[in-house]
């Protein structure tokens, strides 16, 4: 765990961001907004960047596949636009945000697992032009974001 | 303390493919919805191979012209997992599970659904286990007993586990099994001496490991299939 901690300090200072400093195991990144479908976005202007969370891949085990959208594919928050696959399981990626998908990362077609190791960073998945930037409001923060994730953890 | 959980059990005899993933997006919907408790399918399905999201038809090994010949039908699905046959004496469940009530993700879901069959498998004095990374399912030894393939969309499961009874495992050798290429199948039949009671009870017996196994406290065995069955968009 400490070792978790070591590497969202060094994502965090790379993005020069915060890392919220809690005890349990996932990295959890001020700055970033989170949707309770376990995706991150990063909002700059008019685009944004997202993933899956460091919850979400210790929760999905090793990710084998990476399902991307189209370019130019219109994508709505809260609806799938692709998926992943890991220990036979496909789980669909919901977005956090509307808009038109501008970029994917194709790094993930050869190494899905950079999801795994690099959930914030490398493993980015998907690029967006956003249709509406007031949409963010509705997605939680870091801190609500961590609280979820520890309600969640306690149902079992 | 949590509130008591409920799962309701639809034993459905044999189904067929394609009638049975009609019969499941609607029961995901319905989950979804919360207008249905954690639901779980058992059933057979007549000889059936099926391929996952990654369409690894390559596992198949003769052509799919050649499928009707021996009887068996092919079906591209959304499930995780590779290449797969259902047939006659394998024990199908379906569980159509909200994850999120559970706080549970794909790996811990799919760990239970290992354990359940193991449990199930001890019943009968065969010792399985876990496969290794990569190699998901149920093993006795390096024999394939039980597989895995699921589907997860907005925390709610479709598709699930295959436990094999007594299936004829020549319709293996028509595909490289999940993709691997030098493991051998397997089933309870084989692999125990005890006598195997009738398919009813057998089913009733993999029902009750993995209700156990997913901490239900309450199990309500559904009486009339027709119910679910008799769906009105039959095209």
């Amino acid at each position: 765990m400490a070792l978790r901690l070591l590497w969202a300090s060094r994502v965090a200072s790379h993005l020069r961001i915060s890392v919220a400093q809690r005890g349990f195991a996932s990295a959890v990144l001020k700055d970033l907004k989170y949707a309770d479908s376990h995706e991150w976005v990063k909002i700059e202007g008019n685009k944004a960047t997202f993933g899956i969370t460091d919850h979400a891949q210790d929760h999905l085990g090793d990710v084998v596949y990476v399902e991307l959208p189209e370019l130019g594919h219109s994508v709505s928050q809260g609806k799938s636009f692709g998926a992943v696959e890991s220990v036979k399981a496909t789980s669909d990626i919901n977005s956090p945000v509307s808009g038109t998908v501008v970029e994917v990362n194709k790094e993930l077609t050869e190494s899905p697992g950079l999801v795994n190791s690099s959930p914030y960073e490398q493993g980015w998945i998907v690029k967006v032009e956003l249709s509406d930037a007031g949409e963010a409001e509705k997605l939680m923060d870091s801190d609500k974001y961590s609280k979820f994730c520890e309600e969640e953890d306690a149902k079992h | 303390m949590r509130s008591p959980r409920t799962s309701e059990v639809w034993r459905l005899g044999t189904v067929n493919y394609l009638k049975s993933l009609k019969i499941q997006d609607k029961l995901v919907s319905e989950r979804k919805a919360h207008q249905i408790p954690d639901t779980l399918l058992s059933l057979e399905h007549p000889p059936t191979y099926t391929l996952g999201k990654r369409r690894t038809d390559h596992n198949l090994l003769i052509p799919q012209s050649q499928l009707t010949k021996i009887g068996a039908e092919l079906h591209y699905t959304q499930r995780g997992g590779d290449i797969t046959f259902h047939g006659p004496r394998q024990a199908i469940l379906y569980p159509i599970i909200s994850l999120r009530s559970i706080g549970f993700g794909a790996r811990n879901y799919v760990e239970t659904l290992e354990r359940s069959m193991i449990e199930f498998a001890s019943m009968y004095g065969v010792k399985a286990r876990a496969g290794n990374k990569c190699e998901t399912g149920v093993w006795v030894g390096d024999r394939k007993i039980g597989a895995i393939g699921v589907r997860i969309s907005s925390g709610i499961t479709c598709h699930g586990l295959a436990f094999n009874i007594d299936p004829d495992l020549n319709y293996f050798e028509h595909i490289v099994p999940c993709g691997i290429a030098d493991k051998e199948v397997t089933s309870l039949r084989r692999e125990t001496d005890a006598l195997l009671p009738s398919e009813e009870v057998i089913h009733k017996q993999l029902i009750t490991c993995l209700a156990n196994a997913f901490s239900y406290d309450d199990v309500v065995w559904k009486e009339d299939p027709s119910v679910i069955l008799d769906t009105k968009d039959d095209e």
